[in-house]
């Protein structure tokens, strides 16, 4: 039993903490995305691109002396005219077209490409890496973790919990509800459709944003980071299921877990094929996901 | 069509006026990645050929011929390599190649020089296979491959730490299966045991999911052959999850080097390496190179800074004793020649293409690389294993 | 040659003006072709003509996506799975079994059925979307599994694929020689072109069209969609394969890139940017996209802002393409100066 107790500690229990933080950052990202799907029935694209450019004005904002803190605020403030934008001039384009999802789709792909070359030209091919706002560690329970990896934990659960609040329990989540219930009817009801719109994208861009802050430090800047990160944030996603909230959360703690103690015992580089092989039974078996979309549920 | 064609008229023109010109210069191409993980390791071959270059062309350059050095960027990764090194070839009519870094690249690219009738020399590669069981009549080595930087190292470690457990983690490609293995080999011989081995793709952000089996395996010793930023980003993830308390660090040899042991920092400290070059080098040619790297790039020289320098002097020396730059004569030339180098006098083996030279056990003690170990080249090259010439 | 009766049979056949158009430009585009090979030939150069030998390569995989999103409506993101698995066959067969073409060409064709069959079943339990997620999901998997691949070269891919020589009956090509490969793949690319027109032009690809029309109504016709979405999904599996395969006869390389999404993604911008279901476009947008990045790439590292605009604005402004963009220009010259049928 102590035996146990002592691979518990020091490998088992590690290893998953680990994955929890990694699980929190993707959903965060996840949730931007499924957001965004579940009212605009758009599947953007370019998310991971919004990813890196939080990251990046991040490093922008720390070059002008300020520190983590100011970043955390800022930097989502940031991010809200560039969503605000896309959506208006992008995204309205096609939207009324009968293949607006396939267009979307297309549009943000395209746009994503160009953002990735900018912050390029912008910022240099290189990998910058920012310094850990919080340093050192802590043993709980005999489990010793970075401090920043525990705040990442922590501070992540809250702001998930934060935006469930937001679009379940408050009168402004109601009205995107509403709206993506049935758009003509929120709108008779004097819900400002066109408004709930742009604002759902610009708040799902922001917390892209968000998550390029927080994950920085742990993966470093570099104009191509949103394309790994984007893989996991759609698998989630999709296994959740499109437009779910609920569904994004679970998922996302299930596919990182999976992936965290599976590399325990096989290869860690076979758990990427094995959490995408979830992905293709779930989209087989249950196409819609675990969860319904948002409004329906 | 028209543009491609314009485009083709172009690049025509290009070529035929540098043959037009009078001193017709010596074109090396450089295939180097000077964007991504391995940007710090290309940025040392590029300031070594530039250091030579300048040297040699202010002596007259190569039998009377400047030499001009032409860059790409290589980015790590195989497939871009053969586009880029295509295009020198047939396009910028390069002399010989340059300046791989990856092993998958330097491989690939072999057998574009094969095809193009042309010589490559790599002077970073690690992996045996370039002049073992997949070594080809148009590529050389210039530098020390894993094999040799192995003897140096399990020699330190049977010595420092007698049969020890040791954990291997190597980056996910040719050149740290090869380094991996070729350590397991040295350091078991000697009595040591394996605990276990995990690769990482090159270039990963966090190699946090790979401590589980490290953690599980409970070794005093780990074995690293990761480089560039990877080692930055591996050394100092160690460190935050505190596991490099009673933990041996050793690695290949291009791991910690003066290049990125500024970003590593403290968590750098004590670790081991065999390698086939130090900037503490107390010779004579490694004060006057180490002093003109300095006054130059504000910097230290490492490994890939010396052995690129060295290449510069090694085509330098074939070349001159050819009396030319066509490629049969040249190989010829280059099969048992010696040359003059930072490191003192290598030789070119002529059955597998590999230089042969002394190699040492390096520690990183205060931030600087101190020599604590020796092996004489014959004993540390091994065997020749190439049966393709 | 073939290409010229061929569109004359189609048009005589019914599509009138429409079809002599696409055609017309086929065989502008044979004649410049070989125009250029000629040139280039001429020139000593070996660079460019092997550039656009892979342009026309990487056009077969865009065809293939033209195959499934223009004529089915069915946006795959990961053909490249197939053009990959044509790619690393073609490169294993001739490494490990025989330097021969048509051995080669024959393993790619029963491997990319039996894959396509597979695929297809799966990705054809969804629709719209979700069919471009699991593809994309697929694609994802394998590209993984074959990068993790020691037996495979792994991230570090297949060298050693030796030059071949192709018989052809009467004569042989030898890869090596970058013009008369480069007219190989030029002829090889063409024929697939033209099969693939005569075949959308039979009742199969009439039912096909109907499908992207309106797929309840099908089955009142006495078809069932299904299955013509499968023939359809293997038919363009087959397409990027065979192309694949010829790949690695001009590097003598593969690598795992080829399978990635970047890949896919680039094809389906080269559809887009071209025209959707004109088949001619995607090879006419592979052409240009390549001398573009070929082109731009000389004064700046940054191609991807230009191709993305590009890209973006054929979205938005050009739903149809450049060829469909220019084509009822060209169709008005051609009823207007010849007469009238």
């Amino acid at each position: 039993m102590p035996e146990f107790l002592d691979y518990f500690q020091f490998v088992l229990a590690p290893q998953m903490l680990n994955g929890l933080s990694l699980g929190v950052a993707v959903i965060l990202m996840a949730l931007g995305l499924t957001i965004i799907f579940g009212l605009l029935d758009v599947i953007n694209m370019a998310h991971g691109e919004f990813y890196a450019i939080g990251a990046f004005l991040a490093l922008s904002v720390g070059a002008l002396g300020f520190d983590f803190w100011v970043m955390l605020a800022v930097v989502p403030l940031m991010m809200v005219p560039i969503g605000w934008l896309t959506e208006q001039v992008l995204i309205q384009r096609v939207f009324h077209s009968r293949e607006r999802h396939i267009l979307t789709l297309l549009l943000t792909f395209g746009f994503g490409m160009v953002l990735e070359d900018v912050l390029k030209l912008v910022y240099g091919p290189n990998t910058q890496k920012p310094p850990t706002p919080i340093g050192g560690g802590t043993e709980i329970l005999g489990i010793f973790l970075p401090n920043y990896r525990l705040f990442l934990i922590v501070f992540g659960a809250a702001l998930i919990l934060a935006v469930w609040l937001v679009v379940f329990r408050s009168r402004l989540g109601a009205m995107v509800r509403a709206a993506a219930w049935d758009k003509d009817m929120a709108s008779s009801l004097g819900v400002p459709v066109r408004l709930v719109y742009s604002g759902t994208f610009a708040f799902g861009v922001a917390l892209a944003g968000l998550s390029g802050v927080l994950l920085a430090p742990i993966y470093s800047v570099f104009p191509t980071m949103g394309r790994d990160f984007i893989l996991m944030a759609f698998t989630v996603v999709i296994v959740g299921g499109m437009g779910s909230i609920q569904g994004a959360v679970v998922a996302g703690v299930l596919l990182t877990q999976v992936q965290a103690i599976s590399s325990l015992y096989i290869s860690p580089v076979w758990s990427d094929p094995l959490v995408f092989g979830i992905m293709v039974m779930v989209l087989m078996v249950r196409p819609q996901g675990l969860f319904g979309k948002l409004g329906n549920a | 069509m028209t543009k491609k064609t314009s485009a083709l008229a172009a690049a025509l023109l290009l070529t035929s006026a540098g043959t037009a010109l009078a001193a017709d210069p010596i074109r090396i191409g450089v295939v180097t990645p000077l964007s991504g993980t391995y940007a710090p390791i290309g940025q040392q071959v590029r300031w070594g050929l530039e250091l030579a270059a300048k040297q040699v062309n202010d002596k007259g350059g190569i039998a009377g011929r400047p030499v001009e050095l032409l860059f790409e960027d290589e980015e790590a990764n195989p497939a871009v390599a053969v586009q880029k090194a295509e295009k020198l070839f047939q396009v910028a009519k390069v002399d010989f190649l340059t300046g791989t870094v990856n092993s998958g690249s330097t491989l690939a690219v072999g057998q574009v020089a094969e095809r193009n009738d042309r010589l490559l020399a790599t002077t970073v590669s690690f992996a045996d296979s370039i002049t073992t069981d997949k070594c080809s009549p148009n590529v050389f080595r210039v530098n020390a491959r894993a094999g040799q930087q192995s003897a140096a190292l399990a020699e330190w470690l049977n010595k420092e730490k007698p049969k020890s457990k040791v954990f291997f983690l190597g980056p996910d490609y040719e050149m740290g299966r090869s380094t991996v293995a070729a350590f397991k080999q040295a350091a078991t011989d000697k009595g040591a045991s394996d605990a276990g081995e995990v690769f990482a793709p090159l270039d990963s952000k966090d190699y946090t999911q790979y401590f589980g089996q490290l953690r599980a395996s409970r070794p005093a010793v780990i074995y690293t052959s990761v480089a560039g930023n990877d080692t930055v980003r591996l050394l100092t993830q160690l460190e935050e999850y505190g596991l490099l308390r009673n933990l041996t660090v050793v690695g290949a040899s291009g791991t910690v080097t003066s290049q990125n042991i500024g970003a590593i920092g403290k968590a750098a400290e004590g670790f081991v390496t065999g390698v086939g070059y130090s900037p503490e080098i107390g010779t004579p040619e490694n004060k006057a190179f180490v002093d003109a790297f300095r006054a130059a790039y504000k910097t230290d020289p490492d490994l890939y800074g010396a052995d690129s320098f060295g290449l510069i002097h090694f085509y330098k020396a074939a070349v001159e004793k050819a009396g030319t730059t066509a490629t049969a004569a040249l190989r010829d030339a280059m099969r048992g020649i010696q040359w003059q180098t930072p490191q003192g006098t290598k030789t070119m083996r002529g059955g597998d293409h590999q230089a042969v030279q002394e190699m040492y056990a390096v520690q990183v003690t205060d931030g600087k690389f101190r020599i604590v170990g020796t092996v004489p080249g014959e004993a540390a090259i091994g065997q020749d294993l190439c049966t393709k010439f | 040659m073939r290409d010229v009766m061929l569109s004359g049979r189609l048009a005589t056949r019914g599509g009138g003006a429409v079809r002599n158009a696409v055609h017309l430009l086929a065989l502008v585009f044979l004649l410049l072709a070989i125009a250029f090979g000629v040139i280039a030939w001429a020139a000593g150069d070996t660079f460019y003509l092997r550039l656009a030998t892979e342009a026309l390569i990487f056009a077969g995989l865009a065809m293939s996506v033209d195959i499934l999103l223009g004529y089915t409506g069915l946006l795959s993101l990961g053909q490249a799975l197939y053009f990959g698995l044509g790619a690393y066959t073609s490169a294993v067969v001739l490494r490990d079994i025989g330097p021969s073409f048509w051995l080669a060409m024959g393993m790619t064709l029963v491997l990319a059925t039996l894959a396509g069959t597979l695929g297809g079943f799966i990705a054809n339990r969804v629709k719209g979307v979700y069919f471009a997620l699991i593809t994309f999901g697929l694609a994802q998997v394998v590209a993984k599994v074959v990068y993790n691949t020691r037996e495979l070269g792994a991230s570090d891919g297949l060298i050693g694929v030796p030059e071949i020589t192709i018989p052809l009956g009467l004569f042989t090509v030898e890869a090596a020689n970058p013009a008369a490969f480069f007219l190989f793949v030029l002829a090889f690319v063409l024929l697939l072109y033209a099969g693939i027109a005569y075949l959308m032009d039979t009742p199969f690809g009439r039912t096909l069209t109907a499908i992207r029309a309106n797929d309840r109504r099908v089955p009142f016709l006495g078809s069932n969609p299904l299955v013509y979405r499968m023939l359809a999904y293997v038919l363009a599996a087959n397409v990027a394969a065979l192309t694949g395969a010829l790949y690695p006869m001009l590097r003598g390389f593969v690598s795992p890139e080829l399978m990635f999404f970047h890949t896919s993604g680039n094809a389906v911008i080269t559809v887009i940017v071209g025209g959707v279901g004109t088949l001619i476009g995607p090879i006419l947008g592979s052409v240009l996209l390549t001398a573009l990045r070929s082109v731009v790439g000389t004064w700046t590292e940054h191609h991807l802002i230009v191709i993305g605009v590009l890209f973006m604005l054929s979205v938005i402004l050009l739903p149809k393409g450049l060829i469909g963009a220019i084509r009822p220009w060209l169709q008005h010259r051609l009823t207007g100066s010849e007469t009238p049928r």
